[in-house]
């Protein structure tokens, strides 16, 4: 696996779970050592130069591990000495961080006591102090209401103007919001590297047909019809509706055509009709990041790799 | 060594905001001043901290372990340790972070007891001798450094705290117990458990005698064991 990412992007990791995200991420943040390759953060070998490279770096971990006992002032304060914020500065770059994660309120508050969303915001507040240039989350919008996703959206956008930003994430659909880049990884592997508009294009549109089975055997036809015809990919079958008592004798195909074809409704009504197939419905669904991603999965799944082969090179 | 001070401060502090730290410092004001009231405190008795210290030395056995259990094994169960180790601090600066906030704890521990000795001063009829005092009082520090060391390296191997207190806890008693079966054992191997025990060096200090090899007894194990603990943490970065 090798990548490089740019300031001012916003890059999003997905993968399946077990793909090998956040062991990336660990390796970016000098949580683990890789057993090859090399990472750079910000310019700097995570090996050979572990201090000034983990200083560019602020780093969300997964399930934001905090101490409990501790109240949320100290706690960022606590991380501002570690992240040797001097201290001239350094009541202001908490103020700065606590307010950009809307803290404010609950500075006094012991951290064991705060709900998720406002650990999770204690957590992303300790990943800011410092000014990195460099910024990992792993999960950021995990546990928080729909409200502060969009504030946290907001917030990471933000921050992505003059800095290089990595966001592991299940949830498709915000790192297809968020994302300028996003890099799909599975088996240990990057499956996909690209624009989420770029990803969405290199997957084919679906379309949705109901159609008569009239006599025994009929259905193995229509699937070979549907698939006979050009720009076809690949063709699905199943038992159509969901009561089968209203739906007796229709069947549903599922038809994914090949990335970058023409609208196929026209070729498939008109190949119904010739060949004599009752349709009942026609529905054509447009490419998506999810299509793309579940096509890499399945691909990634046919092509089983080791679990264990370590991701290559790395750069931020 | 940046981060040490900052992690010292957090961890003397953590001790602190737990009724656990308090609770230590309760039971071994209450202990300690009870060996002294009831032993030292008589009358007849000679001007001597000697019980005294006998007793606070055997509480540091189950003490620091009790101590020194959380120090890593907390961090590690509860993922903090993940956000330790990404900070840009050497893991050497951390494990002398969490000793030293450890000692200051210790340090804690030990101050209510200045109380004893400063009441022995005022109602000996002869003035005591200050040396064994402070001889007590450093011996006490270097066994308590050492124990400590053990307990630090036991919990940076294990995120289960009540394993790490039983690992520290049975090498002390290892420690202390060396000599015993040493007359049963071949002539080269007898001479390596009177070595390692703990007691005769601990009974010098006692008498006021403070030996350059007890010191490097106590700060060898010291050392040894965080270097350790700093070699079991650089160890999960390689997974």
């Amino acid at each position: 696996m090798s990548f490089e990412l740019q300031p001012g992007q916003i890059a999003g990791l997905l993968g399946p779970n077990g793909a090998g995200k956040t062991t990336t991420i660990r390796m970016i943040a000098g949580y683990l050592l890789p057993d090859a390759g090399k990472v750079l953060v910000a310019g700097y070998d995570t090996a050979s130069h572990p201090v000034i490279a983990r200083q560019s770096l602020g780093y969300l971990p997964e399930h934001t591990p905090l101490y409990t006992e501790m109240r949320v002032g100290e706690y960022l304060s606590y991380r501002a000495k570690l992240y040797r914020v001097p201290s001239d500065v350094r009541k202001r770059a908490v103020d700065w961080a606590a307010t950009r994660c809307w803290l404010g309120d609950v500075l006094k508050r012991r951290i064991g006591t705060l709900s998720k969303g406002y650990r999770q915001r204690v957590g992303l507040a300790a990943a800011l102090l410092h000014n990195p240039k460099v910024l990992i989350l792993d999960e950021p919008t995990n546990g928080l209401d729909p409200t502060q996703i969009r504030e946290t959206r907001q917030l990471i956008r933000e921050l992505a103007t003059d800095r290089t930003m990595l966001i592991c994430s299940h949830i498709l659909p915000e790192v297809e919001r968020l994302c300028q880049r996003v890099l799909i990884i599975a088996g240990g592997q990057l499956r996909a590297d690209g624009s989420p508009a770029e990803l969405t294009r290199s997957g084919g549109s679906r379309y949705f047909v109901q159609a008569r089975e009239g006599r025994a055997g009929e259905a193995e036809h229509i699937t070979k019809l549907w698939a006979s015809l050009p720009f076809v990919a690949e063709v699905t079958s199943r038992q159509a509706g969901d009561k089968p008592t209203q739906s007796v004798g229709w069947l549903e195909w599922t038809i994914l055509a090949r990335a970058g074809s023409p609208d196929l409704r026209e070729q498939i009504a008109s190949a119904a009709s010739q060949q004599g197939v009752l349709l009942r419905e026609l529905r054509a669904q447009a490419p998506t990041l999810e299509g793309v991603f579940m096509d890499i999965m399945d691909k990634a799944g046919e092509v089983t790799t080791d679990p264990e082969a370590a991701p290559k090179g790395t750069e931020a | 060594m940046t981060g040490t001070g900052t992690i010292a401060k957090r961890e003397l502090a953590a001790y602190f905001r737990a009724p656990a730290g308090w609770l230590i410092i309760a039971l071994y004001t209450l202990l300690s001043g009870m060996v002294f009231s009831i032993y030292i405190l008589r009358t007849g008795s000679p001007a001597s901290m000697r019980d005294f210290f006998a007793v606070s030395g055997a509480l540091l056995m189950p003490v620091v372990p009790a101590i020194a259990m959380r120090l890593f094994a907390d961090e590690i169960r509860g993922g903090t340790l993940e956000a330790l180790l990404t900070a840009p601090v050497s893991p050497g600066s951390i494990v002398l972070g969490k000793f030293f906030g450890a000692m200051g704890f210790l340090t804690c521990m030990f101050l209510p007891t200045l109380v004893y000795v400063a009441t022995l001063f005022r109602v000996a009829n002869t003035t005591p001798d200050p040396g064994p005092v402070l001889c007590g009082y450093l011996c006490l520090y270097l066994v308590g450094a050492a124990y400590l060391s053990i307990g630090t390296l036991a919990s940076s191997l294990t995120g289960n705290s009540t394993l790490a207190f039983m690992v520290s806890l049975f090498t002390i008693l290892g420690l202390l117990f060396a000599a015993a079966p040493a007359d049963l054992a071949p002539a080269p191997v007898r001479s390596v458990l009177y070595a390692i025990a703990i007691p005769p060096r601990v009974g010098d200090f006692a008498r006021g005698v403070i030996d350059l090899a007890n010191v490097a007894y106590f700060g060898g194990i010291t050392v040894f064991c965080l270097l350790a603990a700093t070699c079991a943490l650089e160890l999960k970065r390689w997974g």
